[in-house]
């Protein structure tokens, strides 16, 4: 098994946008039931270029998105970040599928058909995004899921810049030195905090004890 | 002098068979306010980490899978909805107050019927040889008196070709990021403790037992000699904790 590079991130990304699909199709008018249909069904992503792996388990329950899957797949998509956005911008899914850039393993009806479900949803991408990754990172992804989502013409080149910044923070073994500085600050500063929150609450325990002798 | 073996029970060294109690009081104490400790201690972010081992594991609909050590059960609960009503989840744990604690939220979450509770050490577990997919031990494995011992156990309890996840404090990659959580966890932590569970010894105990435990590639090198084979882990935020994973061949 080939190590990865630090999942966490990763893995925090697909938490918010399973969260954010789930919470949309709670609200659709079908509830997350619309994706019965696809029960058992394992749909893989994977992108060369920035290296990234996805997998999408849509069921009755709703749709579950990890990072890692070494079972059966239904459909697999292999390509780069622009093929994978050329798609999502078709106007023709299933010619961009058999015509596109990207090579394709399986049986395409059923993902052209979740591709369709899905995009009738209004998700709300940024919300829980911002909640997980910060205001730049969870943002951009958030633009570009939108602009994925809502076939718009933007340039494939800009989606890929903001994609390949996105995976270069992923990718990092380790925050990088300010960062850490930053952080070892805020820990000395809540250390202090702490402490006087302690001495604080002793005096109060003594008071109370005072008032009640 | 004493011939009685000792280990260490977070920077103390101790007798063998007094780590257990040791341990066992940490626990029934800090049991109630666990989930939340765990959560204002990490920032939330063990849940990501939990998330991750989850797909590790591979389990799936149908699968046998034993979380040892498994607290108040959060593993567990996200498992029995992966294995579905073909499946089997045990949730153990050597300790009776953070099972009872673990119970009650999961049956709050109406979790019930597809989760058994049982009491047992990870060191002899009370299970047939080949009985699970999947073994998960998450945060556990440091507090074991003889991991050795624990790991030979749960390989004989998997089936063959079944994984153990073990995700474990480690030891962080980076000299400035160790240090700032040093910081944290000595200075921070056991505050905390006492503020929010009334127990800073507890968490001290638990700062000092994450320092005493094996790092990465010891731990790996230790599940081989146990007999599991493909071992790999994964660093995750920079080392402060691994995912360790090994099948039973
Ligand atoms: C830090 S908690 C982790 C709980 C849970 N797995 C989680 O990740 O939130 C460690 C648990 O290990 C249990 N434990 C300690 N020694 C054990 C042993 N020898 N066998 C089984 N469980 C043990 C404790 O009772 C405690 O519930």
């Amino acid at each position: 098994m080939p190590s990865l590079p630090d999942p966490t991130l990763h893995t925090a990304a697909l938490a918010a946008l399973e969260v954010a699909t789930n919470r949309a199709l709670t609200l659709s008018p079908g509830g997350p039931q619309i994706l019965a249909p696809f029960d058992d069904h394992v749909f893989a992503f994977h992108c060369t270029a920035p290296t990234l792996d996805c997998y999408l388990l849509p069921s009755h329950e709703g749709l579950r998105l990890t990072g890692v899957y070494d079972g059966q797949i239904t459909t697999s998509l292999t390509g780069t970040a622009s093929d994978f956005i050329d798609l999502a911008q078709a106007e023709d899914t299933a010619a961009t599928l058999v015509n596109g850039g990207l090579s394709m393993e399986g049986n395409s009806a059923p993902l052209i058909e979740l591709q369709r479900v899905l995009s009738a949803l209004e998700v709300d991408w940024e919300a829980p995004l911002v909640d997980t990754l910060g205001d730049v990172a969870g943002h951009q992804i958030a633009q570009l899921l939108r602009q994925a989502f809502s076939w718009s013409q933007l340039a494939a080149s800009s989606l890929v810049r903001q994609l390949g910044e996105f995976v270069h923070e992923e990718a990092r073994l380790s925050p990088p030195r300010l960062e850490i500085e930053d952080f070892y600050r805020d820990i000395h500063e809540l250390g202090l905090r702490v402490d006087r929150l302690e001495s604080r609450t002793q005096r109060l325990r003594q008071r109370l004890q005072k008032l009640r002798s | 002098m004493s011939s009685k073996e000792t280990t260490h029970f977070g920077f103390r060294e101790v007798d063998k068979e007094q780590k257990a109690t040791l341990v066992a009081d940490v626990f029934h104490s800090v049991a109630g306010r666990y989930d939340l400790m765990n959560d204002l201690m990490s920032g939330g972010i063990h849940r990501i980490w939990k998330r991750f081992t989850i797909e590790l594991s591979g389990v799936r609909k149908g699968n046998t899978v034993l979380d040892i050590a498994g607290g108040t059960g959060d593993l567990a609960a996200r498992f029995s909805r992966l294995v579905g009503s073909t499946g089997r989840v045990v949730l153990a744990d050597i300790n009776e107050s953070m099972l009872q604690v673990g119970r009650d939220k999961l049956l709050d979450q109406g979790q019930q019927g597809t989760i058994e509770y049982v009491q047992a050490d990870a060191q002899q577990l009370p299970f047939p040889d080949n009985s699970f997919d999947c073994i998960t031990i998450a945060f556990g494995l440091r507090n074991v008196t003889d991991i050795n011992l624990a790991l030979r156990s749960m390989l004989n309890a998997l089936k063959p070709g079944g994984r153990l996840l073990v995700l474990e404090f480690s030891k962080p990659q980076n000299a400035l990021l160790s240090k700032a959580y040093d910081s944290y966890s000595f200075h921070v932590l056991p505050i905390m403790g006492r503020i929010v569970a009334n127990d800073s010894d507890s968490y001290q105990y638990l700062a000092e037992s994450i320092r005493k435990h094996p790092d990465q590639n010891t731990l790996r090198d230790m599940m081989e000699n146990a007999g599991f084979c493909q071992c790999t882990y994964h660093n995750m935020t920079g080392g402060i904790v691994a995912l360790h994973r090994g099948l039973k061949p």
